[in-house]
């Protein structure tokens, strides 16, 4: 972050918290990517609302993202606002800047949380997180929250609306990419038709997080600080979440604990069903939970396809590209019988 | 003829001493990078193991199960893939034992090259853990 960077974010807080002046007092790049870039920024603000000190976080798109995805930040900006107004414990978004004139892109800053979402590290080490009933409990509570927020949303106008079934919208998305493909995959098509028998027609559409489970919530030692990563949000039906949440693909080799490998399956719904006064139909979530397995296996082969196609050499890329057997294992596994 | 060791032993042993050597001298953070780079050795030397043998014997299977005639082992899978989307396995259908079995032989196979740990102990120990 360059001096003239600092001067101008330092003008674009004081007028947007209407305070009578804001220094950055420390700042640094954390976790970078292709696409985004994250800064923390530690403000003393003088005057207004937000007076004193105020640990931040500044994200904004990398300076070589180009143009096609500049609105990326304001619709996560109004995602942020949409879900921590509804209660879910998020990092709180602060304020947006749109205007390039200020650091050369859009940004916003939110305020910082801490902790750990490393999923591999939270099956393992019990010490954090807290108490295990209590987070999977939580985590259903957050999860029934999100889907609190119900269309239509003027905020959230830039998501695609779903007409119909959410889940035969999805098996036609899968198809769609595998006729595209060069590669066949003869047992996603097996899951895909068994998919399209079982489909369950249009119910509730809510907002759905898209990528809810371990890994992307960040947690300290006594709980949950927040839920993270929500470039995938959009309508569908909740229980595709909650399929997403359990499905033994995301319990990080902890398959024992059938919430995300972090917790009992049953706190977890009783979380869901307590905050949302909804009952979860068990037998519903097995068809979402090969949902999951499907979903997982497309997006596998889409980054492996990254660096198979050369776009970008990443052994983290092309690795995800040998997870496809397993998952279609599982598939064949939970759907051979009917 | 190749000189000997060929491919897979080298990479065999070119991971002993990754594991043995390098991965205990390295500080905690940089450890994951190594584990992939053994893991993608790993994959790597069970196929070239392997060799030729799991897609010949996937496309004979798949002749006997598709009019693929000489066609390659892609344009066979893709009109396996049409089938399946079609019906032709769905309960009831007659062919459904056929080409359940077929899809689980293979994906055996390539479960067998890129995550072993992931295949069942013995061949019918598919039950939930």
């Amino acid at each position: 972050m360059d001096d003239i960077s600092r001067a101008a974010i330092e003008r674009f807080v004081a007028a947007a918290a209407g305070a009578d002046a804001v220094r950055i007092r420390s700042a640094g790049k954390l976790s970078g990517g292709a696409v985004q870039e994250n800064w923390f920024a530690d403000l003393d603000i003088d005057g207004g609302a937000h007076a004193g000190r105020l640990g931040c976080v500044l994200r904004c798109d990398s300076p070589t993202a180009g143009v096609a995805i500049s609105h990326g930040r304001a619709q996560e900006f109004a995602l942020l606002k949409t879900v921590f107004a509804a209660g879910v414990t998020v990092p709180e978004p602060l304020w947006l800047c749109e205007d390039p004139a200020v650091i050369g892109r859009p940004f916003f800053l939110m305020r910082r949380i801490a902790g750990t979402a490393a999923g591999h590290v939270l099956v393992k080490d019990r010490t954090r997180g807290g108490d295990r009933v209590q987070l999977a409990e939580r985590l259903g509570r957050e999860l029934a929250r999100i889907h609190s927020v119900r269309p239509p949303q003027p905020a959230l106008d830039f998501l695609p609306a779903v007409e119909g079934s959410p889940a035969r919208h999805r098996i036609a998305q899968h198809r769609g990419f595998l006729d595209a493909h060069h590669t066949p995959y003869p047992v996603l098509e097996w899951g895909l038709r068994w998919l399209e028998r079982h489909a369950p027609e249009r119910g509730l559409v809510t907002l759905c997080h898209g990528d809810y489970r371990t890994g992307n919530y960040m947690v300290d030692e006594s709980g949950l600080t927040g839920i993270l990563d929500w470039e995938f949000a959009g309508w569908s039906d909740p229980l595709e979440d909650i399929g997403w949440f359990c499905a033994k693909c995301w319990r990080f080799g902890n398959v024992a604990e059938e919430a995300g490998g972090i917790g009992k399956r049953e706190d977890f719904y009783r979380g869901y069903e307590a905050e949302s006064g909804r009952r979860i139909d068990r037998e519903a979530i097995h068809y979402w939970e090969v949902m999951a397995h499907m979903n997982w296996a497309v997006i596998a082969i889409q980054q492996a396809e990254r660096h198979v196609s050369g776009e970008e050499s990443s052994l983290l890329l092309a690795l995800t590209g040998h997870i496809v057997p397993e998952l279609e294992w599982e598939i064949l596994n939970m759907t051979e019988n009917d | 003829m190749r000189e000997q060791p060929q491919g897979h032993a080298l990479l065999a042993c070119a991971r002993q001493v990754l594991r043995d050597e390098i991965l205990p001298a390295l500080p905690a953070e940089r450890k994951h990078a190594l584990l992939m780079v053994m893991n993608a050795m790993s994959i790597a030397e069970r196929q070239l193991r392997n060799g030729d043998a799991p897609e010949a014997q996937e496309r004979v299977r798949l002749r006997g199960l598709v009019d693929s005639g000489d066609a390659g082992l892609a344009e066979g899978n893709r009109m396996l893939a049409r089938q399946l989307r079609n019906g032709a396995a769905d309960p009831g259908a007659p062919r459904r034992e056929a080409l359940l079995a077929h899809l689980r032989a293979t994906t055996r196979q390539r479960l067998a090259e890129s995550n072993p740990k992931a295949l069942p102990k013995a061949p019918d120990a598919r039950a939930p853990v």
